[in-house]
Parts: structure tokens; C-alpha cells; sequence
């Protein structure tokens, strides 16, 4: 029987974090790199809790609960703007807004 | 008393004010009853207040009239001594005169009132400079006879030569008033006191050692004001002026102000060695140029007004060798004959309907023989012709040098070729004007009015007797100086023989000069005899053109500044200020520009930008402890 060790819930974590970051990366539409900010700040909630659990402490758990709080705040900031980017230029692709170049 | 003598200063400045006030409203008539009568007034105040003087036997009176500043106490203060007495009466006197004389020059002007407000402002002026009791009020008066005497120049502005001519005499002036200043700080600084006897009671008491700075400082101030060398070359431009103005301001008083601040503070002068040995050699150089000058001048005015710097540099003189006493009297003796001779000379060009070469006179005694003969007077007078004024004060200025000894023999023997000069080209000028047979037509030119043949005769009369008032049988001068100067070492007269033999050969030298004159330009001996001066051509020209120092100082100053300025706002301003400015902001915008590139304004590539450093982060974390071990 293989017993699931504290390094294991990092590992994933690390995997689902690399993942997100490498979407942002490379994916162009808003709504994916959307799910990938979401994907990473999970991830980082998962570190949380099995730091907590590791060290048998509250704090973790605690800190979760206002990262879910954030992010679904934030939800519902970045939907509304990713549906505003859709009507104006009837695509999410975030290549097409480059008012800020340099 | 102190109402009078508040009255003398300010009479002159409320008439100016007066006038200026009135001026739409009144004539010529009214103008001249307004500013004659107030001179007048002034002048007889002036007189009561000097016979006064004599009774207390001329012990200075200090009149204070308000305190400017308590610490360091600087009062607003009048002193009237013998010193200021004699200045006093004198300029509220010719001041008279020259107005009397100007009503009738300056009649049918454009600007008849704005001469008179400007006169005024200039009499009310000086007054304040002679009756100064500080350094400081004398220094007030010191810069207004500077502006009114620039205001008088550029009188007829609209002509550009005297707009010029007045630029050239403030700014010349300004460098004379520039050692003033500085003289004036330094008497603050050191004495911690502007008042005269307070500072000379500290001098006389031997407490300051190094009086040669203060000395030199005012001795710059004083070349100004009097047109010394090198700062001489405004005054023959300063003759672009109404005549009557030149009169009074560049020949009579103004530029006698630098030999009144130095009389005045002679009792620091005299301890300093090295401040006499510049007065007496300035002086004489100015002197000798002035009166080398003269000999070539074709302005009627121009002559006068070397003659004019060149008596200066006498009185300069007499100042170096101590003589203070005869540099005041010789002020007094040219101030009157001065006057004839400018008046005069005035008479004369207004009668030639502004013709001022005196090549284009000549034979003018039968057409104008008053003015004829009262020049003849100044001339005489100027050359030092007994027993007219200028003798007496010229051989005291010459006796008094000799009289020191050493190589004063050397100063004697060349204010001795001066005297002589003065006395060619003075004669060289009337004999030109008055007498010499010419083809020019004359035959329109009349005699002058009575407004002015009488202020001519009045000032002849005055060039004839005015000497008598200091002779060596009677020292009066020096008897109405005796209180101001009492603490001063004075050189007195030699005694005797050799006074007179010194006497002699004065007047001698003054005879030749006028007979030479007469022969040369009248008998036309140089031809006569084929006499064949060597270089007279170039002599001739540098005569006519000062020695070209006016040339070369407008090289040097004038050009050389400006070369210099526009050097400077190329290279300095234009190249380092201006390119440092530039160059700071071109390198900013340029690498600005190159790191704006990075902002590509695609949101992924932020993404990896973030990335890139959360390695580094990471990294270092990773480092961090591995390096600290």
C-alpha cells in the first residue's frame, strides 16, 4: 500500500500551478487564460491546506476561505470585462488589445 | 537758519517740480519770471548765509534734518563751511547768470520748459552735493548731477550724436561712481560711520593704518566726475548739450565735483603717499593730453572743452602737491571765466545760426564787438595774463608744486608746458573766430541780444577781478578754507624772490603761447619762412583725434566686448549650457524609447515577463542560503 505523503498533494499542486501558468502562457482566449488564473489560485489553495494539515494548524484553512472569497469576487469582475472585450471585437482573444504598447 | 538753508537746496527742485506742473498752461514769459526770480532768490539766501559764515569766522555749521537710520546711525545732514560756502555761492550765482543767458539762447525751443525743469534739477543737485554733511548725501547729489548732466547731453535727443554723446558720459561716468561706492563701503565697513568730522577725527587720530584703498577708491570716483584720464573722452562729446547747459554743468561746476570731493576729504588724502603720486600724474597727463588735443579742434565748443579737461588736470595738480587751497581758488577763477568763454561761444554760434567750425568764422570783431572783447577777456584770463583771474590761480597751482621740491621740479616744468599750450590754442581759437581775415561771409552775422551780452559782461567783469580775492598779499581763499582745512597739510607759496621769478616765467610762458599763436596763425610764419615741421601731419592728426585713446578704447571696450560677449553666448550659452540641456534630454528620450519596447501590450507576454522573474525569485531563495554558507 502506498501511503499518500504531504510531498504528493505539493507535487500535484506544483503540476496544476505549471499548468495554469503555462496556459497563460500560451493560450489567447480571454476566457481559457480566465480558467487558468482560476486553475493556479486553486492550486495555491491546495498547497494551503496541506500545509495545514502537515502542521497540523488552522491558518491554512483560514487563508483558503478568503482566497475562495477573492477569486469569486473576482469572478465576477473579470466575466463582466471579458463579455464587454466580446461585444466590442465579437472575439475573447486578448492579442487584439494592445493599447498599451510601448 | 535751518529753514534757509533747507530753503537754497530746495528752492531749485520745487521751481523744477513748478514748472513741470504748469507746463501746458504757461509761456515763456512766465517760465523765465518763475525760474530767474526763484534762482535769484536762492542766490541772495546763499550770499546772506555765506556773510554770516564770515562773522563766525567760518566755523562749520551742521544742520541735521532727519535721521534715515539708527544703526549704523546714518543721518540725513547738511554741513556749510568755508569748503561749501564758496561752492555754494557759486553755483547759485552762475546759476543765475547761465538762465538769464539761457532765456534768450534757448527762446523758440520745442522743449523751452523741459530745458528748465532739467536745469533746476541739476542746480538743486550739486547743492546737495556741496552742502553734504556725510559721504552719503554727498553721494546722492553725486549721482544726480550725473543723471541731469546725461539728461542736459541728450537734450536734443532726437539727434542721434547727443542721444550717443549722452550714453557715453553716463557710462563712463557710472565707472567713477562704481569706485565711489565702493569707497563709501569701505568707509561704512571701517569707521562704521558716513559723517565727515567723525571719520576725520578718527584718521587724524592715527587709528586706521591702511587709508590708501579708501583713498584710491574715491580718486577713481573723482576721475569720473572730472574727466580725467582715462576717463575724459565724454566730456568733448558732452558738448552735443545747449550751450548754456555746457556752460555751467561741463565747465563751471559739474565737473568740478571730483575737486571738491577731494579737497573735502583731504584730511585722509594727505596721509596717503600714493593716492597724491596718482592725483598729480593723472592730472598732469590730462593736462598734457587735453591740451596737445585742443590745438587741432575745429568745434568752437570742442576747444573749450579740452581747455576745460585740461584745467582740471591743473587743478589735479595742484590737489597732488597739496595745494588745496589754490585747486579751490583755480575752480573758482575757471568756473567764472569758463563761463565767459562758454557763454561766449554760445553768443557766437547762436549768431552763425548754429555753425560751430571755427574755420568757417573769422574777422567776427567787426560784426560782434561786446562778445569780441569780453572773450578776449576769458582768453586772456585762461592764459594766465596778469592781472586777470586765471594768473593769480594758475601761478599758485604752478608756484605750489615747485614749491615741494624734489621731483616736483619735474611736475612744475610740465604744468609749466601746459600753461603754455593753453595759452597757443586759446589764442590759436580767438584769433580764429575774432580775427583773422577770411573770404567766409560774415556780413549777415550781428551782435548777440542784451540777454546776452549782459551775463557776458558780468562774467567778463567777474574773469578780471575775481582773482584779487586770493593774491599773496591778500589769502582770502585760504582764510574761508582755514577752518575746513585746519587739520590738513597744506603747501604754502615759496616766499620771496623765488616767488616771483616763478611769476615771471608763468606769465612769460602764457606771453609766448598767445604771441606764437598770432604768428603762426595770423602772420602765417611757418610759410614765411618755409619752415618745414617734421611729422607735422601726423602730430596734426593725432592732435585732432585725442591720440586716437577714443579709438582705442571703442576698440578694446566697446568691440572687444562685444566680440567677446557674442563669442560667449555662442560657445557657453549655445554650446555647453544649452547642449548639456539638450544632450540630457536626448540621451533620456532615446532610452526611454528603447526600454518602451519591452511594453509590447500583449497580456501574455506579461505573463512570462512575471514568470521569468518568479525564477529569479525562486532561484535566489534557492541561493541565497547556499551562498551565505
Amino acid at each position: 500500500m502506498i501511503e499518500v505523503s504531504t510531498d504528493w498533494y505539493l507535487t500535484l499542486a506544483a503540476i496544476l500551478f505549471s499548468i495554469g501558468f503555462i496556459g497563460m502562457m500560451i493560450r489567447k482566449n480571454a476566457l481559457i487564460m480566465f480558467m487558468c488564473i482560476e486553475l493556479m489560485l486553486n492550486s495555491v489553495n491546495l498547497t494551503f491546506i496541506t500545509a495545514s494539515r502537515h502542521f497540523g494548524t488552522i491558518e491554512g484553512q483560514i487563508s483558503v476561505f478568503f482566497v475562495l472569497v477573492v477569486a469569486a469576487a473576482e469572478v465576477v469582475v473579470g466575466l463582466a470585462i471579458i463579455v464587454s472585450i466580446f461585444k466590442k471585437q465579437s472575439s475573447a482573444s486578448v492579442d487584439l488589445l494592445r493599447a498599451s504598447r510601448g | 537758519m535751518e529753514i534757509l538753508l533747507l530753503a537754497i537746496v530746495l528752492l531749485p527742485l520745487l521751481t523744477a517740480l513748478g514748472i513741470k506742473l504748469v507746463d501746458k498752461f504757461i509761456n515763456e514769459t512766465l517760465i523765465n519770471f518763475l525760474t530767474i526770480n526763484s534762482a535769484l532768490l536762492s542766490f541772495t539766501i546763499a550770499s546772506g548765509m555765506f556773510v554770516l559764515l564770515t562773522m563766525e569766522k567760518f566755523e562749520p555749521i551742521h544742520f541735521t534734518f532727519f535721521t534715515w537710520l539708527t544703526s549704523p546711525e546714518i543721518l540725513f545732514e547738511f554741513t556749510l563751511d568755508g569748503l561749501s560756502g564758496i561752492m555754494m555761492v557759486l553755483v547759485t550765482g552762475l546759476s543765475v547768470v547761465i538762465q538769464i543767458f539761457s532765456t534768450s539762447y534757448m527762446s523758440q525751443d520745442e522743449h523751452y520748459s523741459k530745458y528748465f525743469i532739467y536745469f533746476n534739477v541739476f542746480v538743486f543737485s550739486m547743492l546737495l552735493l556741496v552742502m553734504s554733511g556725510n559721504f552719503l548725501v554727498m553721494f546722492f547729489g553725486w549721482e544726480l548731477v550725473g543723471l541731469s548732466s546725461y539728461l542736459l547731453i541728450s537734450f536734443w535727443s532726437k539727434k542721434q550724436s547727443a542721444a550717443k554723446a549722452g550714453n557715453k558720459a553716463f557710462i563712463l561716468n557710472r565707472i567713477g561712481d562704481f569706485g565711489f561706492l565702493v569707497g563709501l563701503m569701505l568707509v561704512l565697513s571701517i569707521f562704521g560711520t558716513f559723517n565727515y568730522e567723525k571719520v576725520f577725527d578718527e584718521v587724524l587720530a592715527g587709528n586706521e593704518q591702511s587709508l590708501d584703498l579708501i583713498v584710491i577708491c574715491f580718486i577713481v570716483g573723482a576721475f569720473g566726475k572730472s574727466a580725467q584720464f582715462p576717463l575724459f573722452s565724454w566730456l568733448p562729446d558732452a558738448m552735443e548739450g545747449p550751450t548754456p547747459a555746457s556752460a555751467l554743468i561741463h565747465a563751471a561746476t559739474m565737473v568740478t565735483a571730483g575737486v571738491f570731493m577731494l579737497v573735502r576729504i583731504s584730511p585722509i588724502l594727505q596721509f596717503s603717499e600714493i593716492g597724491k603720486i596718482i592725483v598729480i600724474t593723472t592730472g598732469l597727463l590730462t593736462a598734457l593730453i587735453a591740451a596737445f588735443s585742443a590745438i587741432n579742434q575745429d568745434d568752437i565748443k570742442k576747444v573749450l572743452a579740452y581747455s576745460t579737461i585740461s584745467q582740471l588736470g591743473f587743478m589735479f595738480i595742484a590737489i597732488g602737491s597739496g595745494a588745496y587751497v589754490a585747486a579751490i581758488f583755480h575752480l573758482v577763477t575757471h568756473a567764472f571765466f569758463k563761463a565767459l568763454l562758454f557763454l561766449g561761444a554760445g553768443a557766437v554760434i547762436h549768431e552763425m545760426h548754429h555753425e560751430q567750425n571755427i574755420h568757417k568764422m573769422g574777422n567776427l570783431k567787426t560784426r560782434m564787438p561786446v562778445t569780441a572783447a569780453m572773450m578776449g577777456i576769458g582768453t586772456l584770463a585762461i592764459s594766465g595774463i596778469p592781472p586777470l583771474a586765471g594768473f593769480w590761480s594758475k601761478d599758485e597751482i604752478l608756484a605750489s608744486t615747485f614749491a615741494n621740491g624734489g621731483i616736483y621740479y619735474g611736475f612744475w616744468a610740465l604744468s609749466l608746458l601746459a600753461a603754455f599750450m593753453t595759452a597757443f590754442y586759446m589764442g590759436r581759437h580767438w584769433l580764429l573766430i575774432f580775427h583773422k581775415e577770411t573770404q567766409n561771409d560774415v556780413t549777415q552775422v550781428s551782435e548777440a541780444p542784451k540777454t546776452m551780452l549782459r551775463p557776458l559782461i558780468l562774467l567778463g567783469l567777474f574773469s578780471i577781478f575775481i582773482g584779487f580775492i586770493n593774491t599773496p598779499f591778500f589769502h582770502g581763499v585760504e582764510k574761508v578754507l582755514h577752518e575746513t582745512l585746519h587739520s590738513v597739510d597744506i603747501t604754502h607759496l615759496p616766499e620771496g624772490i623765488s616767488l616771483i621769478i616763478l611769476a615771471v616765467i608763468s606769465i612769460g610762458a602764457g606771453f609766448t603761447g598767445l604771441l606764437l599763436a598770432y604768428l603762426i596763425y595770423i602772420v602765417d610764419i611757418l610759410s614765411y619762412f618755409k619752415v618745414k615741421v617734421p611729422l607735422k601731419k601726423e602730430l596734426k592728426l593725432l592732435s585732432a583725434n585725442t591720440l586716437y585713446l577714443n579709438k582705442l578704447g571703442d576698440l578694446i571696450f566697446v568691440r572687444g566686448l562685444k566680440l567677446a560677449s557674442r563669442k560667449t553666448a555662442v560657445v557657453v550659452d549655445g554650446l555647453m549650457i544649452d547642449g548639456l540641456v539638450n544632450k540630457t534630454s536626448s540621451i533620456f528620450y532615446n532610452s526611454s524609447k528603447r526600454v518602451s519596447k519591452s511594453q509590447t501590450g500583449l497580456v501574455r507576454s506579461y505573463v512570462v515577463y512575471f514568470g521569468l522573474f518568479m525564477l529569479l525569485l525562486i532561484g535566489l531563495f534557492i541561493a541565497t542560503p547556499w551562498m551565505l554558507n
